[in-house]
């Protein structure tokens, strides 16, 4: 509630206290033990147990210092706190904006406690041949990412310094452009196999980053990408003004009914990210075609009406999901 | 702020054009607007103005004072911002005086009208006491809680509503015995007088992005801009001021046209405030 910017009427409020009880009580059936808040006892089975982050040994107790979701991992107890930042895990796919283009890598703001890095040699030229990278390419990093762009990719390891090391080896990771980046809390996200989506009846892309950061974007064919690539690879200086040239007085215009989908997803996620509800495709697309079903303008999906309605959707969603199973 | 990309700028400049901007508004639609008043108990009046995700807080101090020697029948006020380093990390530090300073000057051109005193928002010889000897000062101070563009329309909000909510003491002057002698006055601290705000204006910033204007313009939006004109302009739909930001320069025929569309969208924005204001005025009342 402390996130939502709106004022609510009192019916509007009562509605939605009533929606967000219901998510509540469905909840809690499941898993009331399993989240904690500052000072809350961890029921511990044994004294061997190893208290990871987040506990504190009080007496005989262990305590939570945080508030989150109490994770066992065989003998391991670990709190992993809500509303922190994003921590990876190696093959996430994530979304980052590069901050600084550095000798062999580029640094990318992925909303973790460190940049990431991308080196040169961990991603696909844009020809597409494999070998060595050279002091040349090392030379025209800046025609394939310069600093503040957004692109796409999948986690690869740790270093031993504790730093992140990202790769993008396919085509369907890299450069994204012609959309808008979406900054949600990052436990809204759930690790799925899919988090890449084209949706086929909106011609619209949408990446959900592990990371809380959300692509929504009009849809780019991978392969005609890779041809202009070729074209425009062989001289590195050409690239680098016709790219230039190209962006800077693009002809074709994102069509307007795309361009409505892409908002209407964007305010979608915007709507679930305010009610802390987690995001995923299948909730994304209920709410646009609620949306549409209701004839509401794209803009008054951030009103405070909407937001009620979606809140007592995913409560109907939810209770009918449970009651199933 | 992060930077955009030249694809995300692109994406903003032809959703400009193709009037349906990034969270769905169109050139002239403004964000929902959320007024709460009465948010410092110290003070005379303040509000609190929540423009999509800009915060603002205005609050609004009257204390006694002598009035200047060119104006002996009239009171004196003075508008500062702060810039809150929670709101962007470039206003920590010395970082947020330059543009606090650009805001108050903005604003005072925009609210307390020119020089010889046309178009002034608050009618400053409504604070004299007592010719020559005793006035009102008001003291508007706005803190700037987070910041997603168009602050300075949200200022003129957060001042509108502070100033509407405000009570100012009444006064009695004692008859002083000689004309050179401090007047003695009795402040009430039961009767509050009211500002009478419906001349107060509203501020419209026009921001130039591309080859249209938009109105309500998102930080997103506002790192885009060639330039941005703001235009105050009251009930009756006459410009009260009038300021220019960014470096490029307009057309006068463009500027004309500007205006024109301000009065029109000011128009909306009053209704709209004026019955926020009114709703949170309500709300106050109802829980003392």
């Amino acid at each position: 509630m402390r996130g939502i910017q709106l004022s609510f009427s009192n019916t509007q409020k009562l509605r939605l206290e009533k929606a967000l009880a219901q998510l509540e009580s469905i909840s809690s059936k499941v898993n009331s033990n399993a989240t904690v808040i500052v000072a809350d006892t961890i029921p511990v089975d044994e004294d061997a147990a190893l208290k990871g982050h987040g506990t504190l040994e009080m007496g005989k107790n262990v305590i939570a210092t945080v508030c989150g979701v109490v994770e066992r991992v065989n003998k391991l107890v670990y709190v992993r706190s809500l509303r922190a930042r994003y921590k990876p895990e190696i093959g996430d796919i994530i979304v980052g904006r590069v901050i600084e283009v550095a000798p062999k890598r580029w640094r990318l703001e992925i909303n973790f406690s460190q940049d990431a890095v991308l080196m040169l040699s961990s991603m696909n030229l844009p020809d597409g041949i494999q070998r060595r990278r050279t002091a040349v390419d090392e030379l025209n990093m800046r025609s394939i990412f310069v600093e503040s762009d957004v692109i796409c990719a999948e986690v690869r390891g740790f270093q031993h310094d504790g730093s992140l090391h990202l790769q993008a080896r396919s085509q369907k990771y890299g450069k994204l452009e012609r959309g808008k980046l979406l900054k949600i809390p990052p436990y809204l996200v759930k690790r799925r196999k899919q988090h890449f989506h084209h949706l086929d009846q909106y011609g619209v892309d949408l990446i959900f980053g592990c990371n809380g950061f959300i692509w929504v974007g009009e849809h780019v064919d991978v392969k005609d990408a890779m041809v202009e690539d070729q074209v425009n690879k062989p001289d590195p200086q050409n690239t680098n003004s016709a790219s230039l040239l190209g962006s800077s007085e693009e002809p074709t215009y994102t069509p307007l009914e795309t361009r409505q989908y892409i908002c209407r997803i964007a305010n979608a996620i915007t709507v679930f990210s305010a009610l802390s509800f987690m995001v995923n495709l299948e909730a994304v697309i209920e709410t646009v075609t609620l949306s549409l079903s209701l004839n509401l303008g794209v803009h008054e999906m951030l009103e405070a009406e909407f937001h009620v309605q979606v809140a007592e959707q995913e409560a109907e969603r939810r209770c009918t999901s449970s009651r199933r199973k | 702020m992060v930077g955009l990309s030249v694809g995300e700028k692109n994406f903003i400049k032809h959703g400009i054009a193709q009037d349906l901007r990034n969270d769905g508004r169109k050139r002239l639609t403004y964000r929902p607007i959320y007024v709460e008043t009465g948010v410092i108990p110290q003070a005379n009046g303040s509000a609190r103005v929540k423009l999509g995700a800009t915060d603002v807080i205005a609050s609004v101090k009257a204390e006694l004072g002598r009035p200047s020697a060119s104006h002996p029948d009239q009171g004196k006020v003075s508008i500062y911002v702060e810039c809150s380093p929670t709101a962007e990390p470039s206003f920590e530090g010395r970082g947020g005086e330059e543009f606090s300073a650009e805001l108050s000057t903005a604003l005072e051109l925009c609210l307390l009208g020119g020089k010889s005193g046309a178009g002034a928002g608050i009618d400053p010889s409504s604070l004299s006491i007592k010719e020559g000897k005793v006035c009102w000062d008001l003291y508007v101070d706005c803190l700037v809680i987070s910041s997603d563009g168009n602050l300075l329309d949200a200022l003129g909000a957060a001042i509108k509503a502070a100033l509407s909510n405000t009570g100012i003491p009444r006064v009695q002057v004692r008859e002083a015995a000689s004309s050179d002698e401090q007047a003695d006055v009795d402040v009430s601290d039961e009767e509050f007088l009211q500002f009478d705000t419906n001349g107060v204006p509203v501020i419209v910033t026009l921001t130039k992005a591309g080859r249209h204007y938009i109105v309500d313009a998102t930080s997103e939006e506002e790192s885009l801009m060639s330039s941005a004109v703001s235009i105050s302009v009251n009930r009756q739909g006459i410009i009260c001021g009038l300021t220019k930001r960014g470096g490029a320069g307009l057309d006068p025929s463009v500027i004309l046209d500007m205006i024109s569309v301000a009065k029109h969208v000011s128009e909306q924005l009053i209704n709209k405030l004026d019955s926020e204001i009114e709703a949170a005025e309500r709300a106050n009342e109802e829980e003392p």
